[in-house]
């Protein structure tokens, strides 16, 4: 039994021939039409953030100081607008986990209830596969949203105008990583006024005496 | 261009050939052709397929009256199972082995009992002979410790191929699962004691003739075993201190096939081994369902210990 190849007018079909002891070609038969090719609506969808979840690092000196566990975890095509996102995601920068967990459940936005979610599985995903020892001991290193693929519609208009409304998606993406959250330097309004008179006084006039 | 044709369906650019080089990355896209799902109004002749399928089943009858019969066409696959699913009647290790010197008198006892190896085993490296005429104990023990200090520098490695040579089917996943994304560093110092084959059966699964040969051999050597995770740092063990190991290794082969080959098939761990180091890091052991208004403290609750049952890995 063989099989080959045709391509005929673009379509690809599977042919089998049955050959006899006698060694004859006998008759073709048709089989339900079978394409072994997956259609699909998106090809070229961006999956580097979850690669970033396999990279391997090679093991420390005893001397070195330990890299913190650093977990990546994203949700695709959620049925929210990005800018709308980008308030909770902004919000919850540089929290530790709980911290934020605990804002985005008193939250009333819509998108606060699935980054809750998202956060919750990052955080077991850690402990269970990335050897993260407490799971407090988390925090919020980045967190982002963008445009996710958009679906058309028609909306009317008055005087039978039509205009194209799109039905948005937004990712989001968060990456939480081991340890107490880093300390941001508070800048009081004195400090900014005396750093501004002194870059004023350190001027200079060039060619001059 | 490349000889592919440009057609309604395929688009030239995603003809197979320019998809080539994302086939070539890491981690490649599967073979996805985008379908156009614009409604056609002008549906052409040669898509009507009720012409073509009363054509073929007319071609059917008419082989039929010929009097050509064609064998039903299996929609089978066939797999071929190169080793056992198990240990079949593993060998119990005696207690305190390799803790009592041969000297006292619990050590003689113990001695003799291993020289005199049950029945059964002898009757089983007699048929491994007779499929393998070049088997005897002491080589084949020499060489057992060679394919486990093989198989491991090549798990170290991850040479997935090499690992598929030295190890049967059933004992891959056991060794491979969850190291994907870890570092091991493994080194065999040296061995303390000349391996020896203790045990041996040939079970034929399935049907009668279908011999298997396992073969079982204690191994006692000096080991370092350092497991890093992802990050680098140390999960289990340390690269410098070497420990003793005690170990009985099983060994399988396909006595049938000419070209089997003798693998790791499995470890065989005794009800008294001592409990396993813990891992550096602390985890959570899931506790009791507590009711409400009960204290955790008050309930004096014990952490329940594993059984101290003899398992194979």
């Amino acid at each position: 039994m063989a099989t080959s190849v045709m391509s005929r007018g673009g379509q690809i079909t599977y042919c089998t021939y049955y050959f006899t002891c006698y060694s004859c070609r006998l008759f073709a038969f048709h089989k339900p039409q079978q394409h072994f090719i997956h259609t699909s609506v998106s090809l070229d969808v961006n999956k580097n953030w979850d690669r970033k979840n396999l990279q391997v690092f090679p093991p420390q000196q005893p001397g070195e100081a330990q890299r913190p566990a650093e977990v990546h975890h994203c949700r695709r095509q959620i049925k929210y607008s990005k800018d709308k996102m980008w308030y909770l995601a902004k919000m919850i920068r540089g929290m530790t986990i709980d911290e934020a967990l605990t804002q985005l459940q008193f939250n009333d936005k819509k998108g606060a209830k699935i980054m809750k979610e998202v956060i919750l599985e990052a955080q077991e995903m850690a402990v269970r596969n990335h050897n993260v020892e407490y799971k407090s001991n988390l925090y919020v290193a980045e967190s982002f949203s963008n445009k996710g693929k958009y679906l058309k519609r028609i909306r009317y208009h008055g005087r039978g105008m039509c205009g194209v409304m799109d039905k948005v998606h937004c990712h989001y993406f968060v990456k939480l990583v081991e340890g107490p959250p880093p300390k941001v330097e508070q800048k009081t309004g004195f400090d900014q006024a005396k750093e501004y008179v002194e870059q004023l006084k350190s001027r200079t006039i060039i060619h001059s005496l | 261009r490349h000889g592919c044709e440009g057609s309604l369906m395929m688009p030239h650019t995603l003809c197979r050939h320019h998809l080539q080089a994302s086939l070539d990355v890491r981690f490649p896209l599967p073979f996805v052709v985008p379908v156009r799902t614009k409604k056609r109004f002008f549906v052409p002749p040669s898509t009507k397929i009720k012409a073509k399928m009363t054509a073929s089943q007319d071609q059917e009858a008419n082989t039929r009256a010929a009097g050509f019969v064609i064998r039903q066409e299996y929609m089978e696959r066939s797999i071929n199972i190169a080793c056992t699913a198990g240990v079949f009647d593993p060998y119990i290790p005696p207690e305190g082995d390799a803790r009592l010197s041969s000297l006292s008198r619990e050590g003689l006892k113990q001695r003799t009992q291993q020289i005199k190896q049950g029945a059964a085993s002898q009757l089983a490296i007699r048929k491994i002979k007779e499929h393998d005429p070049e088997f005897t104990a002491k080589s084949f023990a020499v060489k057992a410790q060679e394919i486990f200090v093989e198989a491991h520098d090549s798990l170290t490695q991850f040479n997935k191929e090499k690992l598929h040579s030295l190890v049967t089917e059933r004992c891959y996943p056991e060794m491979v699962r969850g190291n994907r994304y870890k570092t091991l560093r493994w080194r065999f110092v040296e061995s303390l004691e000349p391996p020896k084959v203790v045990h041996a059966r040939c079970p034929d699964m399935v049907t009668k003739g279908n011999l298997y040969g396992q073969v079982t051999v204690r191994m006692h050597s000096r080991q370092t075993l350092a497991i890093y995770d992802r990050f680098g740092r140390l999960m289990m063990g340390s690269e410098e201190e070497p420990r003793d190991v005690l170990e009985y290794l099983v060994l399988e082969r396909h006595l049938i096939n000419p070209y089997g080959m003798w693998r790791l098939h499995g470890k065989i761990v005794p009800a008294w081994a001592p409990a396993k180091e813990p891992v550096v890091k602390t985890i959570m052991i899931p506790g009791p369902e507590l009711k409400p208004g009960e204290e955790f403290e008050e309930l004096n609750y014990e952490v329940p210990k594993p059984k101290a049952v003899q398992w194979h890995k």
